[in-house]
């Protein structure tokens, strides 16, 4: 289990992260919802170690990591631009952690990693010959790799169009479920949060708006803010599809109107 | 029929022309003369020279000195530029290193010789504060800092700029993946900037083998083919074959330079995005840079520190007490106040004409519907204005224009200088230029402008930044080269720098340094000019104020 305590964090007197506490338990599912400037990467940065933090603490499994460096913490991130070192191809930047930690996956895992990713025909090919979906692939691969504790990504699903975004996200999921992985997730969009994930972390100019199941949210929102900002987008696009297929529910076809 | 189309058309045209005249004419009549023999045509004069020991060992001397010059320079560009980036020592005291190892470039390089006679030589500044002299100067040792200190700005630059394109998040990619510190520095650092590195490597190199000022000031009894070049068109023997020759054999190492880079650009990793990164904290690291950064910043305050004294004492090294005479007495020779005046003219010309034709270059290669060959023709202009080194330049003017209305003219310097720096100017609009929006001369057409309109009322005013950076780079570059000019300046059109070659001459070094300081001057308020007026926003002058006051109470209340 992660928890967090109480964590501030401020740049040159501008507070970013006010207060944030909270538990998420394992495997599951967590994705960090707001907008831009809301302290949701810094907050990424600073459960990563990549970001120290000003005040209070990170437990990882009854274990204070707040002063422990990223490399030692065991969790491992894929960038929202997948990072993927250039000079090398597909399969070398999936198998670059074992050069390090020679033995961490067996073969027989990293065949199955490239099986339940369909990796296997763009392995030889250069980074800039994969596709955006293939690029996450490799990154996500390359990631699962280290067998990180916890597994980060960043706005996983924005450079991502259409069909490929909902393959990716049904693969996070299965990924998760498989090897039993905690992950967390930033976003900006409420769709990809609530539909992804087993729950939400809102926040808000630092602070935590909402941290629930995605249904307690849609149910029972708690502030202001996830009322007017996440709700109302929620309920735009539903009756926009809703209009679209022709078949609107009576209660809906009466608020559109 | 298309209007847009005969504006630029007339652009390319006329940029054709120039350059045809006063490129291709000069280098075609060089090649010419080089295999001009008394026999006729023939390689002849190539012959004579490729057999004559002393040429061979001159250019075997440029070529070893720069290479080893070039090495050095750039791996202290390399450590410079990534300590800038990746250290967290206080940004006040990285501004700080920036401005001193950015000094030379407002300087002329033969100055950089007499300092550093003047601070490391027998009654030197630093071999008096250390007791003893340091290294024999005139030669090989004083050539090898001199051009250190010449090169290190641009190779610095190249590098601080790749810095910025590397994506930092494979820093932590690499970290979190388990890499040695070795390799991350490797993986993260070296390996994404392989080809700004031999970038940087290259233009030093091609900068010291063509530069005239240094050698000429210090070179001492190490002869090297910038020098021997002058001394076969302006010494006492003309000899004007074998000048011919030397000044084409000079091309050889600056075409192959160019290919090089043209090559490297391949190495070069693309990166989609440029990401945030926060720089973990080590002290170790951190007071490692520190010194380094100290080393760096003394050498340059040793070389230059003599440039602000010699002129406000009254006899360096032996009366060294307080006074303006000094300067007095320079600045009231009247002969060198118009001096002052010519350079500042000629650069002034220079920095508004050259810009003017390199935007006209640039939009046609970046923003016209000529055919695909006229845009290549552009960068092939600019390609070969890089190649040709300024001397080689000054040499094809001397042998075309020598008795046309233009010898000893301030055209000729003029046309000279904005051959000698088209380049860098014209890639810099060019790629602004290719970055707007490509539709607003189809929109101010349609909202009835004509295309010339649409330039003025919105093509160039956003651009503005980029002119002012052209016109600086122009204007500070007029105002210290020498190179080219050293061949073309006649007396009536004698600039700052010929005329501190000719002071050199009469050992008059107190007015060299005092020519200096104006130089410099001059340039620093050019250069803070041009910024100022780059940077120019809709904020008024009393906003900007009050912004900076409560920068410095919020830095107030930090420390409290």
């Amino acid at each position: 289990m992660l928890q967090l305590r109480n964590i501030h964090k401020a740049y040159d007197g501008k507070v970013i992260l006010d207060g944030i506490s909270l538990d998420i338990g394992d495997s599951e599912i967590v994705s960090i919802l707001g907008p831009s400037g809301s302290g949701k990467t810094t907050l990424l940065n600073a459960i990563l170690g990549l970001t120290e933090i000003d005040e209070g603490q990170i437990i990882f499994d009854g274990k204070d990591l707040t002063g422990v460096p990223m490399k030692d913490r065991g969790f491992n991130i894929v960038f929202q631009d997948y990072a993927l070192f250039p000079n090398l191809n597909a399969y070398e930047n999936m198998v670059y952690g074992l050069r390090n930690k020679p033995g961490i996956s067996s073969p027989a895992e990293v065949q199955e990693l490239i099986e339940l990713l369909g990796l296997k025909e763009h392995l030889n090919k250069r980074i800039d010959q994969l596709s955006g979906g293939q690029k996450q692939r490799v990154a996500l691969a390359r990631t699962l790799v280290m067998k990180p504790k916890i597994l980060l990504l960043d706005e996983p699903l924005s450079a991502l169009d259409g069909v490929i975004k909902e393959s990716i996200k049904e693969r996070i999921q299965l990924i998760a479920k498989q090897y039993n992985l905690t992950t967390i997730i930033v976003t900006h969009d409420p769709e990809e949060a609530l539909t992804l994930s087993d729950k939400v972390l809102i926040i808000n100019d630092g602070q935590i708006s909402q941290y629930d199941a995605p249904h307690a949210i849609v149910t029972a929102p708690r502030t202001q803010f996830v009322e007017r900002f996440i709700l109302s987008q929620l309920r735009i696009k539903r009756d926009n599809i809703f209009r679209l297929f022709g078949d609107m529910p009576a209660a809906v076809a009466g608020v559109a109107r | 029929m298309n209007r847009k189309s005969f504006e630029l058309k007339f652009c390319f045209w006329f940029v054709c022309i120039a350059f045809a005249f006063f490129l291709g004419l000069p280098l075609a009549n060089l090649a010419y003369k080089s295999l001009q023999t008394d026999g006729g045509i023939g390689p002849g004069n190539y012959a004579a020279i490729l057999t004559d020991g002393e040429f061979l060992a001159a250019f075997r001397n440029s070529f070893v000195i720069s290479a080893l010059e070039a090495a050095i320079t750039t791996v202290l560009a390399f450590m410079l530029a990534y300590g800038l980036h990746l250290t967290r020592i206080p940004a006040r005291v990285k501004e700080c290193l920036q401005l001193v190892i950015m000094m030379p470039m407002f300087l002329p390089s033969i100055t950089y010789g007499f300092a550093v006679i003047y601070s490391f030589g027998k009654q030197g500044l630093v071999t008096q504060l250390v007791g003893t002299q340091l290294f024999p100067i005139y030669g090989f040792w004083g050539l090898l800092i001199s051009y250190i200190v010449y090169t290190l700005p641009p190779a610095f630059l190249v590098l601080y700029n790749a810095f910025y394109y590397i994506d930092k998040n494979f820093i932590t990619v690499s970290k979190i993946m388990g890499d040695s510190t070795l390799r991350t520095f490797w993986m993260t650092a070296v390996r994404p900037l392989l080809g700004s590195l031999m970038a940087a490597f290259i233009l030093s190199f091609f900068l010291s083998f063509t530069d005239f000022g240094i050698p000429v000031s210090i070179g001492g009894e190490y002869e090297v083919a910038a020098v021997m070049l002058y001394m076969k068109m302006m010494g006492a023997l003309p000899d004007f074959a074998s000048g011919s020759v030397i000044a084409m054999a000079m091309l050889v190492p600056s075409v192959v330079s160019v290919m090089l880079l043209r090559y490297m650009e391949r190495f070069n990793f693309r990166y989609n995005k440029i990401s945030k990164y926060e720089v973990q904290r080590s002290l170790t690291r951190d007071g490692a840079f520190g010194l380094f950064f100290a080393a760096v910043a003394l050498l340059f305050v040793a070389v230059f520190a003599i440039m602000f004294i010699v002129p406000f004492v009254k006899s360096w090294p032996y009366q060294p007490v307080f006074t303006l005479d000094t300067i007095k007495r320079v600045l009231s020779d009247n002969a060198l106040g118009d001096v002052y005046f010519n350079s500042v003219m000629v650069a002034g010309i220079t920095a508004v004409l050259g810009t003017v034709l390199c935007y006209a270059a640039a939009m046609v290669n970046a923003r016209s519907d000529l055919n695909k060959y006229c845009k290549i023709i552009m960068d092939v202009i600019a390609m070969v204005t890089n190649t040709v080194p300024g001397m080689v330049l000054g040499v094809a003017f001397i042998f075309i224009f020598s008795g046309t209305p233009l010898q000893s003219t301030f055209a000729i310097l003029i046309i000279a200088n904005i051959l000698h720096f088209f380049t860098t100017p014209y890639l810099m609009i060019k790629s602004s230029l290719a970055k707007m929006n490509e539709s607003w001369e189809t929109t101010g057409l349609l909202m009835g402008d004509t295309w010339l309109q649409t330039v003025i009322k919105v093509v160039i005013p956003n651009s503005r930044a980029t002119i002012c950076q052209m016109l600086s780079y122009f204007f500070v570059n007029a105002m210290v080269t020498i190179s080219a000019i050293v061949f073309l300046a006649g007396a009536r059109t004698m600039v700052i720098t010929t005329k501190i070659k000719e002071l050199q001459y009469f050992e008059k070094f107190d007015a060299v340094f005092v020519l200096s300081l104006l130089i410099f001057f001059t340039n620093v308020v050019a250069k803070t000019f041009f910024d100022m007026l780059a940077e120019q926003e809709e904020i008024p002058l009393y906003k900007k104020i009050k912004n900076l006051f409560k920068a410095k109470e919020n830095t107030h209340e930090k420390f409290c």
